[in-house]
């Protein structure tokens, strides 16, 4: 496919709005506590780009880059798992993250994109089909600690298949 | 008009000829024919007088019509039939359907689509049901997820109100069956997971405008507790619903209305369950917590409490009393008594003096361990110190029934005044229940458990039962291989009728429990089976499919699209996805 840039996304806009963003991810770094929002709120991150979406045409829009400050850190993903009980979210993901109302978060299956920066934007802004916003209450370290949890989580295997024995 | 309410018709000799609960002005004036309401009259009976179908010809039972919802969630509720017309409620996005009974396949005369934001879905703690809309005065009136109340018209399907009750964003939604009465519609909201202040609102029939709205629990004030007016039959003093808390607990306290509402016309009181309270961990929150896990009777008009019976103080065990309320006119220890009857999420059924809510009789339908028994006297439970939870607690150990309860508050119950017996399904299961802090975080759940479930004694999963309210002894009972959901329905014909989780429906002799026939539905069953005359003339029986409610949660991997639901709180019903998947279909059966 050609390298072809599609006439309304500009890519100097679009670094333009990525920039605070990624400072303010990096900025947070080595505050693993949530803060409510208020004095230290941070600004809204930007869009990403959404791996699993598909790209009309195969033009794939540009969008900012988000990084996991503390991708793989598995004390940060240990004080995420209290975080997930803190905020509530296993009220409706279940204990560990294995679904109850709201899907399982452990099955290595993502309706919205299962990379950092896509977990990181479907808790930080919510989603439509009932997940809250927790970008408020939380903050991007908050939600990037959440993040970091969650896919700590080990895929179980043989997940397609359930069986009950053979004839 | 002349208003019989069931339990009057009680009252007559078994000789008279059934006249039916004459509720509403009909598009046709055959009532018999039709189903109005949820539970078919105020009195929350789920009886009809229709005879031709009897337990000499129930055998011969069959599907004669299907038809699709297009939706997968649990299918909780019942369809109603007005003339010539069954209209049906879907769950989330919640569509009303209005089926032409006329024409061969009924088809559809009108579907009306309303906007139902999704956000609603997140806030909904367990599945996004539907327990059934109310024809009146030519609407056909219900509620949708995201806290609205609409009015249809009943012939062309154009919406005629809607009304914002409820607000999402504190974690209220609506589930509820509303009833109309006295140019009222009576609503509340579900949220016993997200730490609402619960209430209850008298909507205008003709606008839909709130004129009244009455909390059930917090200052009298706000409980339209008025005194002179407010005597419970066990409780004195003013502000209970505050002073049987520690100081603002009562404002995230829970006290939901997602059940089930009835009327009594003579008396002039409308009766409603209300839910847990919150959060799940109850040393959060000591004192009775009044009026959650209680029984409310209010007036209609101006929302004026009349009475309030708690029958669950101090919940400990998530025990809901969103459960029916069904009113029949008993003999009890040789006197007559207007009567109230409640199969509670705890185990106890109830039989109350209605008028003044004074407690008659209550004994376990179901295997109970939380408390030893129901003091009469008092009215309270008395409790077994060793089942009392709380975070401290840790876990404490067999707890039954769980708390799905000894029958969901999802499932109502119904009554013959032939056989004077009420039916109804029950949960077979006990618990673990490891409460822990909870914090309060506006929108999300406020809970605070780990709660894994095991099988009671026998080994069987649910049961359907026909039980004496009068002296609380259960009469004759079906065991099912998997807890019961389904409500319940009884005929004049003597035949009961019900449907399990794993997707049969299945009719019954009222007076044995004798299975008549049985039919494979295709999904679970947790919808109430009700029953009308055609326009042919002849006696139908209807009932969706489309398992879900809580079952979403606890055996999840009936689900089509969620493959790892195989887990932990499942384990004791692993086997059900091997019988059934969701799926929400409406299904009629007839001779």
């Amino acid at each position: 496919m050609n390298a072809h840039t599609p006439r309304h996304a500009n890519p100097n806009i679009s670094m333009w709005r990525t920039l605070p963003l990624v400072c303010l991810a990096l900025s947070a770094c080595g505050q693993h506590v949530a803060s409510p929002a208020g004095n230290n709120a941070p600004a809204p991150p930007p869009a990403v780009a959404y791996e699993a979406h598909v790209a009309a045409g195969g033009f794939v829009p540009p969008g900012g880059s988000l990084h996991n400050p503390h991708e793989g850190d598995a004390a940060v993903a240990k004080s995420g798992a209290t975080l997930f009980t803190a905020m509530n979210c296993d009220g409706c993901h279940g204990p560990d993250a294995s679904g109850a109302v709201g899907p399982n978060l452990g099955d290595g299956r993502w309706r919205y994109g299962g990379a950092d920066p896509e977990v990181f934007m479907s808790i930080y802004y919510g989603r439509p089909k009932g997940m809250p916003a927790f970008g408020g209450a939380l903050g991007a370290d908050g939600v990037w600690t959440l993040v970091t949890y969650l896919r700590s989580l080990k895929v179980p295997e043989n997940v397609p298949t359930e069986s009950w024995g053979h004839p | 008009m002349r208003r019989f309410s069931a339990c009057s018709i009680a009252m007559l000799l078994s000789a008279v000829p059934m006249t039916a609960p004459a509720a509403n002005a009909a598009l046709s004036t055959d009532d018999d024919a039709q189903w109005q309401m949820p539970a078919r009259d105020y009195a929350g009976t789920r009886f009809s007088p229709l005879a031709q179908i009897t337990a000499d010809n129930a055998t011969r039972l069959h599907p004669v019509w299907t038809f699709s919802t297009g939706v997968l969630a649990g299918h909780e509720g019942q369809p109603l039939v007005v003339g010539d017309t069954m209209y049906v409620v879907t769950p989330w996005p919640n569509v009303l359907y209005a089926f032409d009974l006329t024409k061969e396949g009924y088809p559809l005369r009108w579907k009306y689509r309303p906007d139902v934001s999704a956000n609603a879905i997140g806030v909904s703690c367990c599945d996004t049901v539907n327990r059934g809309a109310f024809y009146a005065d030519g609407k056909i009136i219900y509620n949708l997820l995201d806290g609205h109340t609409v009015a249809v018209d009943a012939k062309t399907g154009h919406e005629l109100w809607k009304t914002q009750i409820a607000d999402v964003g504190s974690g209220e939604t609506v589930t509820m069956a509303p009833l109309v009465v006295k140019g009222r519609v009576i609503v509340g909201a579900s949220g016993g997971e997200f730490g609402i202040y619960g209430w209850t609102k008298g909507l205008d029939l003709k606008t839909g405008s709130v004129v009244w709205t009455a909390h059930n629990i917090g200052p009298d004030a706000d409980m339209l507790a008025k005194p002179g007016d407010f005597k419970p039959p066990y409780d004195s003093g003013a502000d209970l619903g505050v002073h049987s808390w520690p100081p603002d607990r009562w404002r995230t306290g829970g006290a939901p209305v997602w059940g089930w509402i009835s009327y009594d016309p003579g008396l002039g009181l409308i009766y409603y369950g209300t839910g847990n309270a919150g959060p799940y961990n109850a040393e959060e929150r000591p004192g009775d917590n009044k009026w959650t896990a209680s029984v409310l009777a209010r007036r209609p008009e101006d929302g004026t409490l009349v009475w309030a019976y708690q029958f669950t103080p101090h919940d400990s065990w998530d025990f809901d009393a969103a459960g029916a309320m069904v009113l029949a006119d008993l003999t009890v220890a040789g006197k007559p008594v207007k009567a109230l009857v409640h199969f509670d999420k705890n185990g106890f059924a109830y039989t109350l003096d209605r008028t003044t809510g004074r407690l008659l009789v209550a004994e376990p339908f179901v295997k109970v361990n939380w408390a030893k028994s129901i003091d009469l006297k008092t009215g309270r439970p008395v409790i077994d110190p060793d089942k009392q939870t709380g975070a401290s607690k840790g876990t404490v150990k067999d707890i039954c029934p769980c708390l799905e309860g000894g029958v969901s508050p999802a499932s109502p119950p119904a009554y013959s005044p032939r056989t004077h017996l009420f039916y109804t399904s029950t949960n077979n299961l006990c618990m673990d229940y490891g409460s822990t802090r909870a914090s309060y975080l506006k929108g999300t759940p406020f809970m605070g458990i780990n709660s894994p479930y095991s099988v009671g004694p026998g080994g069987y999963l649910g049961t359907f039962l026909a039980w004496d309210a009068a002296t609380g002894k259960k009469v004759w009972e079906n065991k099912e291989a998997f807890p019961n959901w389904s409500g319940a329905l009884v005929t004049g014909g003597d035949v009961a009728f019900y449907g399990t989780l794993d997707g049969w429906f299945k009719s019954v002799d009222a007076r044995t429990g004798k299975v008549l026939s049985k039919f494979k539905v295709g999904s679970g069953v947790v919808g109430n089976p009700m029953t009308y005359r055609g326009p042919d003339g002849k006696q139908y029986v209807a009932v969706y499919a489309g398992i879900g409610g809580d079952w979403l949660l606890l055996a999840g991997d009936v689900r089509s699209d969620d493959p790892t639901d195989v887990r932990a709180p499942a384990d004791y019903v692993k086997d059900i996805a091997r019988h059934t998947s969701q799926g929400g279909m409406i299904w009629i059966f007839g001779l």
